[in-house]
């Protein structure tokens, strides 16, 4: 009997030694999030929308760095050392030595150029504007080369970089997820590159272990990252097609961080501003909500219509009943967080009885105007109820706007041919420089977004601006530009910008969103407890 | 050897139902507006990217010369190339439809043998509580939408009573529990209502009394002589329904998190991806053409006279 005795308890003791390791090793810290949709690619060069994988796996020369009090900076990254020419036109840029992709193979220059390349020649391509812009790459484009004349490798960790015009804004072109560093020897030597999780490699904080398409996809720390750990061991991102499911998991703990964009305001007035108040970080969607107004239409090609348009929609009660008045009413198209946003911009005054002046002293008579107001019906029911208000605020004045409803796909496609008359749209800010926006809508290369803006000068004066060296100078330019198109012009109505809330669970101790409020964070900037 | 003749003609009569529901299909989405570059892309695609991408996938060809290519490279096992997701259709329609065969089975497990089931007691307990409950179960089964019962049983069985999983698949088969019964319901509702309604009718009939006479319990007349006639008109609905259960797997597989061929379509159509579209549209027909063979067989297990028949 003492012998079974002595036996239990020396197994007891020995199990109990076993167990110390396991009681002591510090607990994995697993990250679980969810998305609304699947990725459909890891490669950037073929998406415009899938930036979760290219801002965690991947790194780029240059970051944006949110300060402690909301500002934004640029920063180099995988960039120890850059200059730029008299000219504008080339920049020298020196890599930080030692940094590897997480297989252990060092990033080099060629691998920068490769990744310049890549961008520009894989097939379906759609990502490639920031890499066109450098000497060479319209020949690369077209087939009439076989590599980009404009990048010239010197050393592993040494090259210049060319551009076709001065762009002033390069540098802030440079921190766009579109710009992450991949592996050339990775990518040419196998098949799977921005498919298979084994041939997507990059150098960021983490590593691609798993994707199960329309499921989940893991990733896991990269043991090999150059910077500093993040503090998340393990990411996994659901795929979590339905927005109540998502909000039930959240509170059910099996989500540590909620993107509220996802669910209903009423939702998110009952349940998050109340019982979890506390654990809300807002962030802002750096760019602006506006409603477009084709000037090719009858009536909206005349400025005192679209003036009169401003003053008609009360702006402050779209922003307090539809998003619970989280967010910023916007005055102009460089919105605030972008530099250059220009906080003196003459006020939007909500109106309607000058509106209504302004329209019969034009000579219009009351029911006359009509036009579509075309709505992407995909883009929810608060947008939806969005148009409904601003369609009862301009027959308030007397214009009658017609609220027609596209799915997504027939609703853009209609917005390419540049008829639709007016719509309620929203620019997220790729990278942080006004050029963004300006060049995309108001620049003589603008197409396909249906606004038509007459005014050729500042047309002009758009496409010149991105050349001005001088930074200050440049952004009086841009406010310059910017008054003429919603001042003078009032070629669009800005709205506001929108906050965008995320609500943290309990495992997670801080976050900081994405500087422009992209629902793609990067996981570097969550701390768990 | 005539019911594999009659199988053999049913499937060579499947082919021109099918080359119709791709033509369908294809001149379908062709009339309606949508861009299927523009829609991957989004709201940050220049017009010269959608150009140089549509040229590169042949959607610059008209209409005709697409369908021809579509049509001659299906006789050659190729369903074409998703637009969206860069992969063959074929790869795509086999990565997800385990999920779906998984759901849809489980749905049919829940719909036939509860409907059945329910069917029989409330014939033989006519007019009797287990009779009211059971119609009302049905009754309500086929009133409640199915993304209602979805909600529902999430809520109470998967968030309140932590029963089984919220969503997803990580945790195997327990995760197709509750899809399974807000899917197959619906179905259960009408296989127990017409099951009742025509075990009653040859319950009247003589065979069934002589059944009796002869010294069978009424369970016994049930099971072993009224229900195999019974089932037969049954088994139609049954076959019927597989269609609405590969339908009702889009929402409940959106509602669960289900990575199954319902939310390829959905994506299939909302990124007008026509050639994934055709691919998961004819897969789905082709199922639907093989239940109802099955169904045919079926028949004949259960009445040799119409074996003769055919």
């Amino acid at each position: 009997m003492r012998k079974h005795l002595a036996f239990v308890l020396a197994f007891v003791m020995v199990m109990s030694l076993a167990a110390i390791p396991a009681y002591a090793a510090e607990e994995e810290k697993v990250l679980n999030l969810a998305s609304e949709s699947d990725i459909l690619t890891m490669d950037v060069a073929l998406t415009t929308d899938d930036y979760f994988i290219p801002h965690n796996v991947f790194d780029r020369l240059f970051e944006i760095k949110v300060q402690p009090d909301g500002s934004t900076d640029i920063v180099p990254s995988l960039v120890e050392d850059y200059s730029v020419s008299d000219d504008g036109l080339t920049y020298s840029f020196k890599l930080v030595e030692g940094v590897t992709f997480s297989n252990g193979e060092a990033l080099t220059a060629s691998d920068v150029k490769y990744t310049f390349e890549h961008l520009l020649t894989v097939p379906g391509a759609c990502n490639y504007d920031i890499a066109q812009e450098v000497s060479g790459a319209q020949a690369l484009l077209d087939g009439e080369a076989e590599e980009l004349e404009g990048i010239v490798v010197e050393d592993d960790y040494n090259f210049t970089l060319t551009l076709e015009a001065v762009n002033a804004g390069y540098i802030a072109e440079l921190t766009s997820p579109a710009m992450s560093i991949i592996d050339e020897q990775t990518v040419e030597s196998t098949d799977g590159f921005g498919m298979e999780p084994a041939d997507t490699i990059g150098s960021g904080p983490y590593v691609v272990s798993e994707w199960v398409p329309n499921d989940h996809f893991t990733l896991t720390r990269n043991e090999n990252y150059w910077g500093e750990a993040p503090d998340a061991d393990v990411v996994v991102m659901n795929v979590v097609p339905d927005a109540n499911t998502q909000n039930l998991m959240f509170q059910n703990g099996e989500l540590d961080i909620i993107d509220l964009d996802a669910l209903d305001a009423s939702i998110i007035d009952s349940t998050y501003k109340t019982t979890y108040a506390d654990s809300i970080v807002p962030g802002y969607r750096v760019g602006v909500t506006f409603m477009s107004m084709n000037e090719t239409n009858e009536y909206l090609s005349d400025v005192n219509v679209r003036k009169a348009i401003q003053m008609a929609i009360d702006r402050q009660s779209l922003l307090d009943n539809f998003y619970g008045g989280d967010g910023i009413i916007e005055n102009g198209m460089i919105a605030t967080g972008v530099w250059g946003h220009n906080e003196d911009l003459e006020p939007i005054v909500y109106d309607p009885e000058a509106a209504k002046a302004l329209l019969a002293d034009a000579g219009y008579e009351e029911g006359e105007i009509t036009f579509e107001f075309s709505l992407d019906s995909s883009s929810g029911d608060t947008t939806s109820m969005v148009y409904q208000q601003i369609a009862q605020d301009l027959a308030a004045v007397g214009i009658n706007a017609e609220i027609q409803s596209y799915d997504e796909s027939a609703w853009l496609d209609f917005r390419r041919t540049e008829e639709m008359p007016a719509f309620v749209g929203t620019w997220t800010m790729d990278y942080n420089d006004p050029a963004n926006i300006l060049a995309t809508f108001f620049s003589n290369s603008t197409s396909g977004r249906s606004l038509n803006y007459a005014d050729q000068d500042i047309k002009d004066r758009v496409d010149a601006a991105s050349s001005i060296l001088d930074d200050d100078e440049r952004m009086a330019e841009y406010q310059a530009i910017e008054e003429a198109i919603v001042v003078e012009d009032a070629a669009v109505v800005p709205l506001y910008e929108r906050a965008h809330l995320f609500c943290i669970g309990e495992k997670v101790e801080s976050f900081v969103p994405h500087w422009a409020g992209f629902s793609n964070f990067f996981v570097r900037d969550v701390q768990m407890k | 050897m005539s019911t594999l003749k009659s199988i053999v003609r049913r499937v060579v009569s499947a082919i021109p139902v099918l080359i119709g529901v791709v033509l369908v299909i294809y001149l379908i989405l062709r009339i309606l507006p949508g861009n299927a570059i523009l829609t991957m892309m989004g709201e940050h695609a220049r017009e010269e990217v959608v150009q140089q991408i549509s040229a590169e996938l042949g959607l610059d060809k008209p209409w005709y010369v697409q369908f021809w290519v579509y049509i001659t490279g299906l006789f050659t096992g190729d369903m074409g190339t998703s637009i969206k997701y860069h992969k063959p259709v074929s790869e795509l329609i086999a990565t997800y439809f385990p999920v779906t065969i998984k759901l849809s089975v489980l749905a049919a497990l829940v719909a036939w043998t509860i409907g059945i089931l329910c069917g029989v007691v409330s014939a033989m307990r006519k007019d009797r509580l287990a009779d009211r409950i059971g119609m009302g179960f049905s009754l309500l089964g086929i009133s409640v939408p199915v993304f209602m019962t979805a909600m529902v049983l999430q809520y109470f069985f998967a968030y309140k009573l932590k029963w089984f999983p919220i969503q997803g698949t990580k945790e195997g088969l327990v995760c197709y529990v509750l899809p399974a019964i807000a899917l197959g319901w619906s179905s259960a509702g009408s296989v127990a209502r017409l099951t009742r309604s025509t075990l009653l009718e040859v319950m009247e009939s003589d065979y069934i009394d002589t059944a009796r006479a002869k010294g069978r319990s009424v369970p016994g007349a049930v099971v072993f002589h009224a229900l195999r006639n019974a089932l037969i008109p049954v088994v139609t609905v049954m076959a019927i329904q597989i269609s609405s259960l590969l339908s009702g797997a889009v929402i409940t597989e959106t509602i669960f998190s289900l990575p199954g061929i319902g939310r390829l379509c959905i994506d299939a159509i909302s990124g007008r991806d026509v050639p994934l579209l055709q691919g998961s549209v004819i897969f789905a027909t082709v199922l639907v053409i093989a239940g109802n063979l099955v169904a045919d067989c079926l028949y004949s297990v259960l009445d040799p006279r119409i074996r003769k028949e055919v």
